[in-house]
Order: C-alpha cells, then structure tokens, then sequence
C-alpha cells in the first residue's frame, strides 16, 4: 500500500455481494448444509454477521427454514450445493410451495462452462423445481447478484407468499465485480379492495341464517388475526377452522366450533354441512377439508376471501369473491346483525354432542389425553410443531392453541419428518417460546439426524415420541379400506429410541403407564436443554372421526 | 373445451418451459403453440390448449407467474357463470 489518498474501487466477489445482499434483506439466521460447488459462499460466510446452523442433511435445512419462515414471517433462507445437495432441498421447497411459506433458497451449481456437460454434481435444479417454486433464477452475471437477490426477497414475501430459488454458479460466486446492474421488478402492491364485492358479501351475510366462517392459513399468513378476531365477535358467525387455521380463535373460544375435514369434528362438519352462507377466509378447498366435493356444504353460497385469484372458483364456485389483503376485507365488512341465536343454539349443541373425550378405556397411554395436558401444562409460549400421520391428526384435535404460531404442521404437502427439523426453525425464530415436537415413531426416523442440530446448538426442544410400533394412519387405513391385509406397516422392531436420544446426548425418558403422564410432562418441560420423552402407545389406536375418501363430511365413521 | 391465450412474457430463461409447464400441470393440454422471437425484454406466445377445465381458471393461474406481464383469453367457450370481484390482472413491466 503506498498510502496515497486514491480510493480505489471496492471490488467483491458474488459470494460477498449475495452474503451483503441477504443481510440487507434483514437476514440473520440461515440453515445450510456445505459442499464442492458452494464453497465460495461458505468461504465467505467465515466473518460474516450471518448465523448460520448446520443441519445434518439438506432437506432438514429446508424444512428448518420453512418453519422459521412461517413464524417470521420473513422468508427462511436455506443453502445447499450444487447436485444431491440441491435435490435433497426439493422434499422442503415442495413443502413451502404447498403450504405458501416465504423462504429463498440458494443452490450451488457447477461452473457455467460446465453446465449440460454432466458434470460432477450437475444437476438441473432449476428444471426441477420449476413445478414448485414462485419464481426461480440461474444467476448469469455477478453484476446480477444484489438485484436478484432483492428480487427474490420480495417475490417472496410478497402477495401469497411462496420459495424462490436462486442457483448459484461457482464462477459467478468467486467473480469479482464493483458493480450492480439488475433492477429488481416484483415490488408488490396490494389489489384495490373492490368495495362492489364487499358490498355484495355484506349483503348476502346479513340475510344469511345459518352463516358459517372457514377460517384458514391465510388469516395467519397475512398477519390478519385481529382483524379475523374482531369480525368474529362482532358478528357473532360460528367459525370452523382448517388445520392451518388452528389458534385462529383460541382452543376454547365459544364461537369456535373445531376443526372440520376428514379427521374433523362433528361439530363443525355438520355446522358446514347445515350452513347457508359459507364464508371462506384464507383457506383453498383442500380435498381433506372438504371430503366429497360436489357434496361439500351444499345448501350454501360461498364468499370466499383470498389474497390469490387463482384459488377462486378452483375447486368450488364463489358466489363473490374479494381478492386482496384479508384484514381490510374483513375491516369492510360492516355488519349490523348478528348470527341467529336459533343456528348458535344449533352450533353449541352440536359442540356438546361431539365433544371429544378422554375416559378411554384401557392400561395403556392415551396419547389424546397427554398431548391436551400437555398443550395445558403452557406457561406462556408453546408451540407445537408436528410430523405426519396419526399424531398430527391428535395434535390438532386436541391440543389447546392460542395462536396460530402455536401449531406448525406441514399442510398441503404431508411431509413425514418435517416435525424434528421444524422445531429446530421455531426455536431460533421464537426463542421465547416452549418448542415441542410432537412425532411419531415412523415419522422420527425421516430425519432422525437433526437430533445432532438440537444437540450442537443447544436448542431447547421438547420431543414427545408417541411409538405405536407401526405407520399408524397408513395401517389404520388398511384395517379399514383394504380388508386389514397390512403391507408394511409393521415397525414392531424399532430402535430403543430413548438410547438413541441419549447416544446424541440428549436427555430421554420412556413411559409406559397412564399414571406416569403428569410426571413425565413436568419433567420433559423442566429440562433445560433439549430432551425426549418417549411415549409407547396402543398400536391398534386409531384417529377419529374418520369421513372415508369420497364420502360427504356428514359421513363421519366413528370408534366402535 | 378448447381455449386460445395470447402470453405476454418477460424474456426471462425459463419463461417459456414455465409457462408451458404449468399448463399441463394444472390439467390443460398443449395442442398447439408459437413462441415469437423476443423483443427487447419481452416475448409473446400463443397457445392453444384443451381441458374440461374452465380457461379463465388458466388464465389466473398463469398470470401468478413473475415471469408472465398479460394473458389474454382469445377463444374461451366456457359455460362458466362470471364470479363477481374478479378483474384482470395486470403488471408493471
């Protein structure tokens, strides 16, 4: 260095400039997993201010990322290299696809010279993806970084939220340049609310009787829950919530009539199945909510609210629809009336008769009754993240929410092994809050790994396995609809999985006795790292009510 | 039913295999297409497609694409009642 006062021009590589560009985007925290095409970016990382957490297999940074995404609100950002890194992403992206979580994701890929010569690690995964992202680059130019990068944060986060995908080239990642030519072009701008529509909504519900609101994930997504709030208690509309509508109202809030759907209650399947209004807030007609569709709420007329126009009239006809940002929407409807205290008197009686209960016969744990203490035993925070199958059904049955961020479950996508990672993203994105991970014994073993994350970084999380020795809800189905001929479903010879638990170091319990639930709760709760508790159930235990593929919402199979 | 749409794209890589893939993925099939060489940073193309499924349904979900500036259904014959609060959209380019 001469010392002279000539500024020179600052150059910096991509792998900077995108590390600088995810900072100004208010990153912190990113989940990742290295590799030969990415190391640049990693090489980069050393020094930087980005807190990054090394998951122990890519899809569990995915899905990490797409639980701290849900609860920010602010797209997780996940990395992996280029090839097998990239592929094992697409389980999470796909994931956050379904369930319209914002998450930005970068993949190494080979160096440009070498794509589509099937390089070592290359693989497409941009063409991959395409089905499952909102919008996807391959970055071309350095100059492209910070501009791409923006971009993809606002396309993100913006309207329905969803994953984008930045693929990153080696040589574009070690390129150095001074300079920033893109100019990002997805600003969002909210639609006009079309006050003719809300007019006509406002309307059709002050003539209706038998008023019914569906309220779904997209009342959380919009961070519109006191708007939602508001309108309930002002109109008085019984509410019937979808799985990602949960913690809505809370749990025990008078005007909630449950969950409705295949593994719904009573309640708020007749309560949909009665109605003449049918409000549709946040939620897109999922074949799990509705059962046999042409039978779906059928004296009803449907005003369906939604930020998408493409979810209108997808699956069922709106009789009005108003696009746009919930919360005003629901701030436009002005209603004098309120629902009929006759359907409310319907509504409660229905909430009584099919009233879960907990007096279950048997010597064994039933898991309904500990996860409901469990979700009670709260002080402050708790969120419950979940896996898939039978367990997932329970948690929402019967766990008590207060807010919406108090239950994360994969949704749209069903993804088996999203509970572990997921509670990993909720500890970091709500370090406030009780995280428990509720999964099952199939489910525990899709990423089993991730019990290395918890152990590396401390984080407080609180597993309760529920182990009925079988993939219970495939197993359930097969004793149901194929005649109890069982195919592959037996997983009688489990791991111990309380010494696996302690072989990560990581504190584990088993219980097997109805009076040791309590106990074992306060203890799972009073541990100061992560721990597990491990819960042998009934393995001929099944989730109901049940409405059978096909079959109206009415049509609910109960326990015998 | 078949429908015609005339595609206004930014002349981004992939938008076409995008827009293209989408149409098959939501139950549209492709009978015929023509890609217009790109002008500046936009391209047009038209397609012709055949579902049972309602073109203006299409339509919206095209425009959901970043890559996507207008689509305008030239030939729908659909029997589909008109939603009220349902207006195109259109995008800054």
């Amino acid at each position: 260095m001469t010392g002279s006062a000539k500024k020179a021009e600052v150059l910096h590589s991509g792998s900077q400039t995108l590390i600088g560009a995810l900072q100004r985007n208010g990153v912190k925290q990113v989940f990742g997993y290295p590799g030969g095409a990415i190391m640049p970016l990693y090489d980069a990382l050393v020094g930087s201010d980005l807190e990054h957490y090394l998951c122990r297999h890519e899809q569990g940074a995915a899905l990490a990322a797409d639980a701290y995404g849900r609860i920010t609100r602010k797209a997780g950002v996940c990395i992996a290299t280029s090839g097998p890194g990239a592929t094992n992403l697409v389980t999470g992206i796909a994931n956050a696809f379904m369930d319209s979580v914002p998450m930005v994701i970068i993949t190494g890929q080979v160096p440009t010279a070498l794509q589509g010569t099937d390089a070592f690690q290359e693989v497409d995964i941009f063409g991959i993806t395409l089905p499952i992202v909102k919008h996807s680059y391959i970055l071309r130019d350095v100059a492209d970084v910070d501009g791409v990068v923006d971009e993809a944060f606002q396309l993100a986060q913006g309207g329905r939220p969803g994953p984008v995908l930045i693929d990153f080239p080696k040589d574009i990642a070690t390129a150095v340049t001074a300079q920033s030519r893109y100019v990002p072009e997805a600003d969002y701008q909210a639609p006009i609310l079309d006050v003719v529509a809300v007019q006509a909504a406002t309307d059709m519900l002050s003539k209706a009787r038998r008023p019914l609101i569906i309220a779904g994930g997209g009342i959380a997504i919009s961070d519109s829950i006191r708007s939602f709030r508001e309108f309930a208690a002002r109109t008085g509309f019984p509410v019937a919530a979808t799985l990602k509508g949960l913690g809505v109202l809370p749990t025990d809030d008078p005007g909630l009539v449950g969950m409705l759907g295949m593994h719904g209650n009573g309640a708020a399947n007749h309560a949909v199945q009665n109605c003449d209004v049918l409000m549709v807030v946040g939620a897109r007609f999922d074949d799990r909510v509705t059962g046999h569709l042409a039978q779906f709420a059928p004296s009803a007329r449907v005003i369906h609210l939604d930020i998408d126009p493409a979810e209108i009239s997808k699956l069922r006809k709106a009789d009005i629809s108003i696009i746009g940002e919930l919360g005003p929407a629901l701030d436009g409807i002005r209603l004098r009336g309120a629902a009929s205290a006759s359907w409310r008197a319907q509504c409660d009686a229905w909430k009584k008769e099919f009233a879960w209960r907990y007096d279950a016969p048997g010597d064994g744990i039933y898991a309904p009754g500990l996860l409901r203490e469990l979700s009670l035993a709260r002080k402050g925070k708790m969120t419950i993240t979940c896996d898939v199958g039978q367990h997932q059904m329970f948690v929402a049955q019967h766990c008590h929410f207060e807010h919406p961020l108090d239950h994360i479950s994969s949704g749209g996508l069903g993804t088996m092994g999203y509970g572990l990672p997921a509670a990993i993203g909720a500890k970091i994105a709500r370090p406030d809050s009780t995280v428990v991970c509720v999964s099952g014994d199939g489910s525990i073993m899709m990423n089993i790994q991730e019990l290395a994350t918890l152990k590396r970084y401390g984080l407080s999380v609180k597993i309760v396995l529920l182990d009925n020795s079988a993939l219970g809800l495939v197993r359930q189905w097969q004793e149901i609809f194929f005649q109890g001929n069982y195919s592959e479903v037996d997983l009688s010879d489990n791991p111990d999985f309380a010494a696996v638990a302690a072989a990560f170091g990581i504190a584990s319990r088993t219980i097997n006795r109805p009076a040791e639930v309590s106990g074992a709760i306060q203890w799972l709760l009073d541990q100061q790292g992560p721990a597990l508790l491990h819960v042998p159930i009934d393995p001929l235990e099944n989730v109901w009510p049940l409405v059978p593929p096909g079959a109206a919402n009415h049509k609910m199979m109960k326990s015998k | 039913m078949n429908h015609s749409l005339k595609i206004q794209l930014r002349n981004n890589e992939g938008a076409v295999l995008r827009a293209l893939g989408l149409m098959e993925r939501r139950g549209f099939m492709l009978e015929s297409c023509t890609v217009s060489e790109a002008e500046g940073e936009r391209r047009s193309m038209t397609v012709a497609v055949s579902s049972t499924r309602p073109g203006d349904l299409l339509k919206r979900q095209l425009e959901r694409l970043h890559d996507v500036l207008q689509v305008e259904l030239r030939a729908a014959v659909t029997n589909e009642r008109k939603v009220p609060g349902l207006r195109p959209v259109t995008r800054r380019i």
